[in-house]
């Protein structure tokens, strides 16, 4: 800390993540350049794609489930753990959603209600298989997660192409889910799926900051060994943290399926790459959950905006994935962002 | 006689910090020269400099005529310097002779000439009376003999200078006197050895000059047969200082640790800690000697719920805790000062407040509920800093800055503010400075007045001959002996340490285990 | 059916195949883990492997030329991890796995901006690795199946694992590189540069990779598809610890995928689904795993501290 302030103080001081965000968009518009495109273009393109107040919706809606990928990975690196199996969580939570709407005998709102804590009960157990693993053999969480995410997604994967396919598609995804079981809209692509995601996000800021539990994460985060000898019970605080991460990724899979997609469909919930991005949102936050959210909201303007780029430049909107990535990497080596925030 | 090695006007400068503020040394060929201080006072720096791990910001170094100009530590080394650290820079899962060819291999075409480097070891060995196996594995040694290996190591380097840093802290009184021995053999050859120690009577035993650091600079240089301890003291600390803590009688009331049996076995072959009975009372301070790596770490694990033991109970004020986490020993009326403060102790990144809150985070005032109590938090860790004399600028500040002695205030005010029936000290005063150990010294004989057990662990014989009412020597995972405090002396512990009931004359009221 | 049957030596030479990228991730990932650089970052540098060597044989019309691309590039990206977790003291768990996200866009992104697909890239001018024929055991049943007809990469990850091996235990080299993953400090005492062998280990290892990439994307199909390290790198990674860092332990870990490869490939011709097939290797390295810290397990509560904190 000293020693990096020290050898900072010659330059003037530029906070860390802006530093790191510029040097990202730096590389990435010498990518653009050395690619035969124009930078400048790309990112007005990117920035009018994510900010005008006519594409807020599409920013928001991309930010409901990143947000909720983010909080998914901030929620365990607050403790020092990281959760790798953010995919597969993700996949269980959707698809039983799917299945609890399908074949649920419930009224509208209370079927709204059973599919979503059916997700998030499912994706939580999942989740805290690999804690559990950790505390009770000692593999590695690390590993775990995300070696367990394959089985995962394969069997979800075999049942909708098989078993519960629908057949008059063309398509591995089961039927669609009958009208009660949709979330309600509330403008445009928005549906109350922003509204649960506000609302968990608070949680875990209020979790955080406010609750003997956070407490003890946050001392956990900081020195694990601290934490065990201060009479914190670390092998059920990880179970039971994990649970929490992977029910937060079983609502984000609930909220795609009852809100947007209104059927489970094979690799649907995957291609984006919420999981992957909001991993980087949260180490970019150091899992911090406040500036973890304020970094997934971020990227997902970004994703948005880089959609928009792709549009109107023809440049590949992977782009902001590259720029993601830039980012993460500036901080981790240059100022030691990671799990410890030392 | 000439001069081997000397330094001239070393400045090192860490920050705001002037570790080094133009030091003088002058080593003879083939003498012991003590460097001693206090910790914090240079010592540590100067060696690292001398040493070539550190460059100075100022300063010559002679060697045998020669100025020095180290990049690394590899240069010194060429040069015939050799260190053997205070913590051993050995690589446990290789062999003595690995460690000691390591980075000068011999080889043979590309492969290392294992045969060779063996034979060489061996011979190298024998001719400093150092005994050690070279194929042995160096995780599996005694402590003893890792310093060997370490030893050898600069010899097989051909170090014409040895620097010993703090060489008998881990070693038995028995150990210290083998290391006496080969330093002898050592110095009969022509070689010179510094000797960096905080120990008066070692310093008397071994040495022939004395530099004394206070601060950073050299306050004094004396020859050993013409001075004595309280000057060496004086000199240290700029006063006269009384080792000796005041304390009353101890008044022992109700047994409030009870262990039965404890085990703690090892991977395969004979347990860590073997069936170690042992109560401690309210009202007494109980002192467990031993050599460090017999057990006591683990005993300590399994006291507090760190480890569950694989046999034997433990009970807390009449709870039994056996197997059971840490919180519910705490519940129990355990409070612990664990032997690692920046790894164990605290959490250094995270705020004075917070560290200050763990273990009562559960508990009124500080929750509410589930809830934490901010403001609580922050008036309980005011309360504590300005009770312990706590130096830092606001308990809103990460506690990692902190001096090891300021660092360790924090620890002792967290545990003792617990009023627990039960205080566990182990290595309370390590690497703190004197104010700070004459003020923890009096925080635990306080607890103890004030009702509580406590129990505890040091290297440090001083300390436990200071502190204790009854004395435990543990060696080889048992409890050896019990003895009552006056019936203790050095000479009597360094032989139960050692493990050798027969030579320690026991007397009346002392049990042999 | 018998066993025998059930695994035919043309199953068993496409098995051999399989395993070499994970073979040689995993040689790196021993490599890193004896100087103390923990390596999760191998499944972005196959897939950069990968694509330098369609790259390379594209533009070079060599099979060649795609090797040297794929060695050089690796190595490069390889410098992020390389002076990042050293020289910087990023941690190394963040810094690789933004690599293998940088590595999962950046191909992706250059695919689409070089050759104007994504996807798949496919192209005759893209030149495989050809098959080496040894005659005299070609014909041989069994033997001449596994041993012929593989690429000049297969058999130089059998090599190299050997000599890693013999490098890092018979060796000077090989002894101050576990030196220095034991204890850095102790190390650098001893005159040792300590960065200086880490960051070497760590490109060295980027160039194994690298190659494992080329023997993806070269060795049986020439083409580039975007994300197709396809989890190879994290199987590499868990062989590494199931070896505990030692390349021969590692390699047979391998070899264990290589089976459980071979056994899915064979379910799936039986008529399962491939949904369920694939899953088999990731299930038996997830067994593998949990069998391999049963003996380890300690009752010690303080023992789940973060493994790999």
């Amino acid at each position: 800390m000293s020693e990096q302030s020290v050898r900072a103080s010659r330059l003037p001081r530029i906070p860390a993540v802006p530093l790191a965000i510029g040097i990202g968009i730096l590389i990435g518009g010498l990518l653009v350049l050395a690619s035969g495109g124009d930078p400048v273009a790309a990112y007005r393109a990117i920035l009018v794609g994510a900010l005008a107040p006519s594409n807020w919706p599409n920013t928001l809606n991309w930010a409901v489930p990143l947000v909720g990928m983010t909080l998914v990975a901030a929620l365990p690196l607050r403790g020092g753990m990281v959760n790798l199996g953010g995919d597969g969580q993700l996949v269980i939570g959707g698809l039983v959603a799917a299945l609890a709407a399908l074949y649920l005998p419930l009224p509208g709102p209370l079927l709204i209600a059973a599919a979503i804590l059916c997700a998030m009960i499912a994706s939580g157990l999942y989740a805290s298989l690999a804690a559990w693993g950790e505390t009770r053999f000692g593999i590695p969480m690390l590993i775990s997660t995300l070696l367990l995410s394959y089985p995962a997604i394969g069997i979800a994967s075999y049942l909708v192409g098989f078993p519960l396919r629908d057949l008059t598609t063309g398509l591995a995804q089961t039927r669609m889910i009958p009208e009660a079981a949709r979330l309600p809209v509330i403008a445009g692509p928005l549906n109350i799926g922003l509204i649960l995601m506000v609302v968990v996000a608070a949680a875990v800021v209020f979790f955080d900051r406010r609750t003997v539990a956070g407490y003890e994460l946050r001392m956990r985060g900081q020195n694990a060994k601290f934490a065990g000898y201060g009479g914190v019970r670390l092998a059920s605080q990880q179970v039971r943290v994990m649970f929490a991460s992977g029910a937060i990724a079983g609502l984000v899979g609930a909220i795609l399926v009852l809100g947007s997609l209104y059927r489970y469909q094979d690799g649907a919930l995957l291609t984006p790459g919420y999981t992957w991005s909001g991993l980087m949102a949260a180490l970019l936050a150091g899992g911090a959950p406040l500036g973890a959210i304020a970094a997934g909201l971020f990227f997902a303007g970004l994703q948005t905006g880089g959609f928009a780029m792709q549009r109107e430049t023809e440049i590949p909107r992977v782009l902001t994935m590259v720029l993601q990535a830039v980012i993460i990497l500036f901080l981790a080596i240059r100022h030691g962002v990671g799990r410890k925030s030392s | 006689m000439t001069i081997e090695l000397e330094a001239t006007g070393i400045v090192k400068r860490y920050g705001p910090l002037l570790a080094n503020d133009h030091v003088d040394l002058s080593v003879l060929r083939g003498e012991v020269h003590a460097v001693m201080g206090e910790n914090g006072a240079g010592k540590s720096t100067l060696m690292s400099i001398l040493y070539g791990m550190q460059a100075p910001d100022a300063g010559r170094i002679v060697l045998r005529g020669t100025e020095m100009h180290y990049r690394s530590a590899l240069d010194a080394i060429g040069a015939g310097m050799g260190m053997v650290h205070q913590a051993f820079k050995l690589f446990n899962s290789l062999t003595v002779w690995e460690n000691v060819v390591y980075g000068m291999e011999p080889a043979r075409g590309v492969f290392i000439d294992r045969r060779a480097a063996a034979a060489k070891v061996a011979a190298l060995a024998e001719r400093y009376r150092l005994q050690v196996e070279p194929n042995a594995v160096v995780g599996k040694l005694s402590v003893g003999v890792r310093q060997r290996v370490e030893i050898l190591k600069a010899l097989y380097r051909d170090a014409r200078v040895l620097i010993l840093d703090e060489p008998t802290a881990v070693l038995t009184p028995q150990e210290r006197d083998g290391l006496f021995d080969i330093i002898r053999h050592l110095t009969a050859d022509d070689r010179t050895i510094l000797f960096v120690t905080h120990k008066l009577h070692e310093v008397m035993a071994i040495t022939d000059r004395v530099t004394v650091l206070r601060d950073g600079k050299v306050v004094d240089r004396m020859v050993t047969s013409e001075t004595s301890p309280r000057e060496i003291i004086r000199a240290m600390t700029g006063r006269a200082v009384n080792l000796t803590v005041e304390k009353g009688a101890a008044k022992p009331g109700a047994v409030v640790l009870q262990a039965r049996g404890l085990t703690v076995a090892a991977d395969g072959g004979k347990p860590v800690v073997d069936h170690v009975d042992l109560s401690i009372r309210a009202g007494e301070i109980v002192g467990i000697a031993g050599v460090a790596g017999n057990g006591q770490t683990e005993l300590i694990e399994a006291l507090t719920g760190l480890r569950i033991p694989d046999g034997g109970s433990v009970a807390i004020h009449g709870v039994d805790v056996t197997g059971v986490d840490v919180e519910r020993h705490r519940d129990a009326g355990l409070a612990y000062i664990p032997e690692d403060r920046a790894t164990t102790g605290t959490a250094l990144t995270a705020s004075a407040a917070d560290n200050l809150a763990m273990g009562f985070q559960r508990k009124p005032p500080l929750a509410k509920g589930r809830l934490l109590d901010g403001a609580a938090v922050t008036a309980h860790a005011k309360k504590l800093i300005a009770r312990f004399g706590v130096k830092i600028g606001s308990e809103q500040l990460p506690v990692g800055t902190l001096s090891g002695g300021n660092l360790q205030k924090v620890v002792v005010a967290r545990e003792l503010s617990h009023a627990a029936q039960l205080l566990i000290a182990e290595q309370p005063t390590r690497g703190v400075d004197v104010g700070a150990i004459e003020f923890i010294h009096g925080q635990l004989v306080a607890e103890r007045d004030r009702g509580g057990a406590v129990l505890l662990v040091s290297a440090e014989l001083t300390e436990i001959l200071a502190l204790s009412d009854r004395v435990l020597v543990m060696f080889d995972g048992r409890i050896l002996a019990e003895l009552p405090v006056a019936e203790a002396d050095e000479e009597t512990l360094g032989l139960l340490m050692a493990g050798r009931v027969g030579e320690a004359h026991l007397k009346d009221g002392t049990e042999a285990a | 059916m018998s066993l025998m049957s059930f695994i035919t030596p043309s199953l068993v030479n496409s098995a051999v195949q399989s395993i070499t990228p994970i073979l040689l991730a995993a040689l790196a990932g021993t490599l890193c883990g004896r100087v103390g650089v923990f390596n999760m970052a191998m499944e972005g540098q196959l897939l950069v492997g990968a694509f330098a060597a369609v790259v390379g044989s594209y533009a070079t019309g060599s099979a060649l030329g795609g090797v040297l691309f794929a060695i050089v590039f690796t190595v490069l990206f390889s410098l992020i991890l390389a002076y990042g977790a050293t020289v910087f003291k990023g941690d190394a768990v963040v810094i690789c796995i933004g690599m293998n996200l940088l590595a999962s866009g950046l191909t992706a992104y250059l695919l689409r901006q070089m050759f104007g697909v994504s996807g798949t890239f496919s192209d005759p001018a893209i030149v495989g690795l050809s098959k080496i024929r040894i005659d005299a055991i070609n014909t041989i049943p069994w033997i001449g199946w596994i041993f012929s007809r593989q690429t000049v990469i297969t058999w130089l990850a059998w090599i190299l694992t050997a000599a890693v091996t013999i490098m890092m235990f018979r060796t000077p080299v090989g002894l101050r590189m576990r030196g220095v993953g034991e204890d850095a400090s102790a190390a650098g005492t001893m005159g040792v540069d300590v960065l200086r062998y880490r960051v070497l280990t760590v490109l060295f290892a980027g160039g194994l990779t690298g190659l494992g990439g080329a023997q993806l994307s070269l060795g049986t199909v020439s083409i580039f598809s975007e994300d197709m390290s396809a989890g190879r790198g994290w199987i590499a990674v868990v062989a590494v610890m199931l070896g505990r860092n030692h390349p021969l332990w590692a390699a047979l870990a391998c070899v264990l995928f290589g089976v459980a490869d071979a056994l899915s490939v064979r379910l799936q011709s039986q008529g399962l689904p491939n949904q369920l097939t694939d899953v088999v290797p990731y299930v038996v390295t997830l067994l593998a795993l949990a069998l391999s810290h049963r003996k380890r397990l300690k009752r010690r509560a303080a023992e789940t501290l973060t493994a790999h904190a």
